[in-house]
């Protein structure tokens, strides 16, 4: 029971202990139990002992990674932050969790992409996205157009190897789409108005019926925080707290105050320290992107990208011999004006 | 269902009353329907019962394919057709009939999450047995599924769910586990209604909802099905509570059928749980 247990998660920004939802759901429940973990915050998922990420590594057992299994296994070694619920209270955890992922995480990625990706920052994508991840979340990364293109797109080809980085991120966006679609069930499904509105539609809906089974507790089940406590927390939180561009699900939820109050209390009661370091740094992050206009970025690469097309010009004029410079002492200019002469007509030709 | 067309199809469907020749369509009750699809239809045929709302049914073999989302059973109300169980509750809602009404809001918002999970976790253990589970798959369903058509096309089209169904499993993660996890996952799903259940008559201790609607739908149709095993109907006999639940709906709102056998019985695919 005390051998040493080692949690690999993703790390974390804007106050938050981790941006992946997953990750925050152990580590919520992790804090909720006092289980000593001794924790890695990385953002490589191969680094991982499973390859994916959130992940426990055990001395005797090996390494579990999905949420569900590491909440098993920490149980095993008697951090059970559910001892106390009834049956009936157990039962209806394991429902409200299927909400939860039915309905919820689905649209919360539509969101997550829009700062994941930003280039102020050095995340790789949640390897969790590329196991079982439910349909909305894929949709926000990989299938809204707008996000694709600004963002995800823009990530993975400046941070994946060339040759790789060409076709990598469309094939992955054809998979995710492929995904989403197996899931929702729908014959046709793209990016567009309506696919956006109804996974909304079922978030809200969610974020409601969660609303209402809180009502006014200060958690789900009691005095004590359980791991329903901990799913709908790691779930929530970012939506909360991360600064998006399009925050209507973001709106929606501060509008619940019971839920908002929530997650800021279980961010405060077992995450103080998360909480000071986050307030520095999203206030040098947002003076460097300036939020989402990426403004000194595109300049600075407008401006490359106009150099290197020009010095492209005149290495291939150089190199094709349609303006040679020859160092001559007297004819010099006149030789030289004379060779710009042909080459100009033959450009425009 | 496009969100402009739900609220269109909403408007008229509070226009008309219900009328006395709706109709329910699933695929060929002795031949062809598999495990799932009995499931859902008989959710459906419950909770219309429950409402009392007249419906008559009807078997054909391209039931599949003329729901318009593709899943069965479909309803045919008036000139509107609605197809699965969430849909058809919204849509007799419209109408005025709802079983849900008199539950406040935790309650509702409970009933809600124990749908998706019977969704989440009966449905896709169905699905997975069925078509993942190659035993299941070679002996009865791909027999069943494609019995209406002559070959090659019985071949083709049974294949073809097949790889459909098993690239859903994919990526929803289903596709790792072995069957003994998908047993333990309903078990664990079965405690948790049996848990939520009780002692009482019904989920919500004296009205019928959708949920129990549902709940009947899938145990009643897996403990009345044979499989290559009979592990599944095993699990769910182990919870005494579900099983008398069963028994109580099945003796409410289905005992005029036995009675009229003649007239081709309604629902039941044979054997009762009587």
């Amino acid at each position: 029971m005390a051998a040493l247990l080692e949690l690999f998660c993703w790390k974390g920004s804007w106050g938050l202990p981790s941006v992946d939802s997953d990750s925050l759901v152990v580590l919520a429940y992790a804090r909720f139990t006092g289980a000593p973990l001794k924790i890695h915050k990385i953002s490589n998922p191969w680094r991982s002992p499973t390859g994916s990420l959130p992940a426990l590594k055990t001395k005797e057992e090996g390494s579990f990674s999905h949420p569900s299994k590491i909440i098993i296994h920490l149980r095993k070694q008697k951090y059970n932050a559910d001892y106390d619920l009834s049956a009936k209270e157990g039962a209806d955890t394991l429902a409200f969790i299927s909400l939860l992922e039915e309905k919820l995480v689905p649209a919360l990625e539509y969101f997550m992409s829009l700062l994941l990706f930003c280039p102020s920052l050095s995340f790789p994508l949640p390897s969790s996205l590329m196991t079982k991840h439910p349909p909305a979340k894929i949709y926000t990364l990989w299938i809204d157009s707008k996000n694709y293109v600004e963002v995800t797109r823009r990530w993975y080809a400046e941070n994946i190897s060339f040759p790789l980085n060409f076709f990598l991120p469309s094939r992955m966006q054809h998979q995710q789409l492929e995904r989403v679609r197996l899931m929702r069930g729908d014959g046709a499904l793209e990016a567009g108005e309506e696919a956006e509105k109804e996974l909304y539609r079922d978030a809200q809906e969610c974020m409601n019926l969660l609303s209402q089974r809180l009502s006014s507790n200060k958690f789900f089940f009691g005095d004590s925080p359980s791991s329903l406590d901990a799913y709908v927390f790691g779930h929530l939180v970012p939506l909360l707290k991360i600064k998006l561009p399009n925050s209507r699900l973001q709106q929606h939820l501060k509008a619940l105050d019971n839920l908002s109050n929530f997650c800021t209390n279980i961010l405060s009661l077992y995450f103080p320290s998360e909480g000071q370091e986050g307030v520095s740094r999203p206030a040098s992050s947002s003076q460097e992107g300036s939020d989402f206009d990426h403004e000194p970025y595109k300049r600075r690469k407008q401006l490359l990208s106009v150099l290197v097309a020009v010095a492209a010009m005149l290495s291939y004029a150089l190199l094709s011999g349609i303006v040679a410079i020859e160092h001559v002492q007297e004819e010099g200019p006149a030789r030289g004006a004379a060779s710009i002469g042909p080459a100009q007509e033959e450009e425009e030709d | 269902m496009s969100l402009a067309a739900e609220a269109f199809v909403s408007q008229i469907a509070a226009a008309e009353p219900w009328p006395q020749n709706a109709t329910l369509y699933q695929p060929l009750r002795e031949d062809q329907i598999l495990l799932s699809d009995c499931a859902s239809s008989l959710a459906v045929q419950a909770y219309l019962r429950m409402c009392g709302l007249p419906v008559r049914v009807c078997c054909r073999a391209n039931a599949e394919y003329m729901s318009p989302s593709g899943k069965v059973p479909f309803i045919h109300v008036g000139n509107q057709v609605v197809s699965e169980l969430g849909p058809i509750v919204q849509f007799t809602k419209a109408k005025g009939h709802s079983l849900s009404d008199g539950l406040d809001d935790v309650q509702r918002a409970e009933m809600k999450a124990y749908m998706e999970l019977v969704n989440n976790m009966l449905l896709t253990a169905e699905l997975y047995i069925q078509w993942c589970d190659d035993t299941t798959a070679s002996e009865i369903t791909r027999q069943r599924y494609s019995s209406p058509y002559s070959w090659p096309l019985n071949h083709i089209l049974a294949y073809q769910k097949q790889w459909e169904v098993r690239r859903k499993m994919n990526a929803i993660g289903w596709a790792g586990k072995g069957l003994e996890q998908v047993y333990e996952d309903v078990s664990q799903c079965c405690q948790a209604l049996s848990q939520r259940l009780g002692t009482q008559p019904f989920f919500f201790n004296k009205q019928p909802t959708e949920l129990d609607a549902l709940v009947f739908g899938h145990l009643f149709t897996i403990l009345t099905t044979r499989l290559t095993t009979d592990e599944l109907s095993e699990r769910i006999k182990s919870c005494s509570n579900l099983l008398s639940f069963c028994r109580r709906i099945e003796q409410t709102y289905f005992e005029e059928d036995k009675d009229s056998q003649s007239a081709g019985s309604q629902y039941s695919r044979g054997p009762s749980l009587f």
